[in-house]
């Protein structure tokens, strides 16, 4: 199978290869797998919990050149972008803009559902931390 | 075998066709029991019904084999030169379908994934599968290991130190790949006594799922296995 120039590109020139710190609490990380094809996803965003802004994005993918240029395509359109925005991306983007055929759109389902996981994964931190500075308080009232 | 043959019969697979030569009811997949002619597939027939069997996943290979040849000979074009233009399309296609069953029903492997197909669970290209988060954090980190090894060689690393962690790797996939294969071929013995005791469809279903995650399971670790044989078979 072809695969389309713009897959090609990602696939020589990722975007944001690497890790961010896992125990950040600004960092939410997101792994998933396409069993399928025996692929696996990391993808990692550093969000600014002020103006929720994501402002570094990293990602490390053991696949196929569709489930690496995915991911590598997925940080580039999540920098900068806020939380909310970017859990708006959809996989029929990604799949649009790599012109992925039929069989490799699990590909692009990787990608938004590493997305979906690494922001949701940012928010328990979040609110584990907004827990913990709460915890004193009420410790105190007993 | 000929009682599974009538339940099969009964959800559809090859109940209700009348010989389109003769009209009589052809109690045969491929030809009508009263004028022998070939006749077109009912429409669903599975790999498993193509060779007239039930759905079971524990099949004898040499009888496969016969079967197989059996039908290959009697589907051959060459028998139907004579043929009118009906006959001889359906010679050909039954012919190349043929090949298809006996490919897939032929590992065990390829066997199940056809059952998951066909009972819905798996889907190309759409249906998503969901892996443990501890399978994938381990898929994960052995290939990590696996990129280290595969980095340090190419910054020219000591390859005879690079041999070792390699062969352990191997090791621990091997070990690994035997396991999960262990655990299918488990889970195909409870599938296969299901269908003799008519489980119903929620039990059927729950074998399916675990059959499904195993197997998932498994193409992450043959990826494993095959990758660092690939190193090793560099280094």
């Amino acid at each position: 199978m072809a695969y389309s120039d713009k897959v090609i590109e990602h696939y020589n020139n990722p975007r944001n290869v690497g890790s961010l710190d896992k125990k950040d609490p600004n960092v939410g990380t997101g792994l998933v797998g396409a069993p399928e094809c025996g692929d696996v996803m990391k993808l990692q965003m550093k969000v600014n919990p002020d103006t929720r802004i994501i402002e570094e994005a990293k990602f490390k993918t053991f696949g196929c050149g569709s489930a690496i240029a995915s991911s590598s395509l997925a940080t580039e359109w999540v920098k900068g972008k806020t939380v909310e925005e970017a859990l708006a991306i959809k996989n029929t983007d990604i799949v649009r803009e790599l012109s992925l055929p039929p069989v490799k759109i699990h590909c692009s389902v990787l990608a938004e559902d590493a997305i979906k996981a690494a922001l949701t994964d940012w928010k328990k931190k979040q609110g584990d931390a907004e827990a913990k500075s709460a915890e004193p308080a009420t410790a105190a009232s007993h | 075998m000929s009682v599974t043959q009538t339940q099969r019969d009964e959800t559809g697979h090859a109940s209700g066709t009348k010989c389109w030569n003769c009209q009589a009811p052809s109690a045969g997949v491929h030809f009508c029991a009263a004028c022998g002619k070939i006749q077109p597939l009912p429409t669903g027939t599975d790999y498993f019904a193509f060779f007239g069997w039930p759905e079971k996943l524990s099949l004898d290979s040499a009888q496969l084999e016969s079967e197989f040849h059996k039908l290959s000979w009697k589907l051959h074009p060459d028998n139907f030169v004579r043929a009118s233009e009906f006959e001889r399309d359906l010679s050909l296609n039954r012919s190349s379908e043929l090949n298809d069953a006996y490919r897939t029903l032929r590992e065990p492997i390829s066997r199940m994934e056809y059952l998951l197909l066909r009972r819905g669970l798996r889907k190309e290209g759409t249906t998503k599968q969901q892996a443990p988060p501890e399978l994938l954090e381990e898929v994960f980190e052995l290939n990590e290991s696996l990129d280290e090894l595969r980095e340090a060689r190419a910054e020219g690393g000591d390859l005879a130190a690079l041999r070792e962690p390699l062969d352990a790797a191997q090791k621990n996939f091997q070990e690994k790949l035997e396991e999960v294969d262990a655990e299918l071929s488990q889970i195909g013995q409870e599938w296969d006594a299901a269908l003799d005791a008519g489980a119903d469809e929620a039990k059927q279903q729950a074998l399916l799922a675990r059959m499904n995650l195993a197997l998932n399971r498994r193409s992450y670790i043959r990826n494993l296995v095959a990758s660092v044989q690939k190193e090793l078979a560099d280094a």
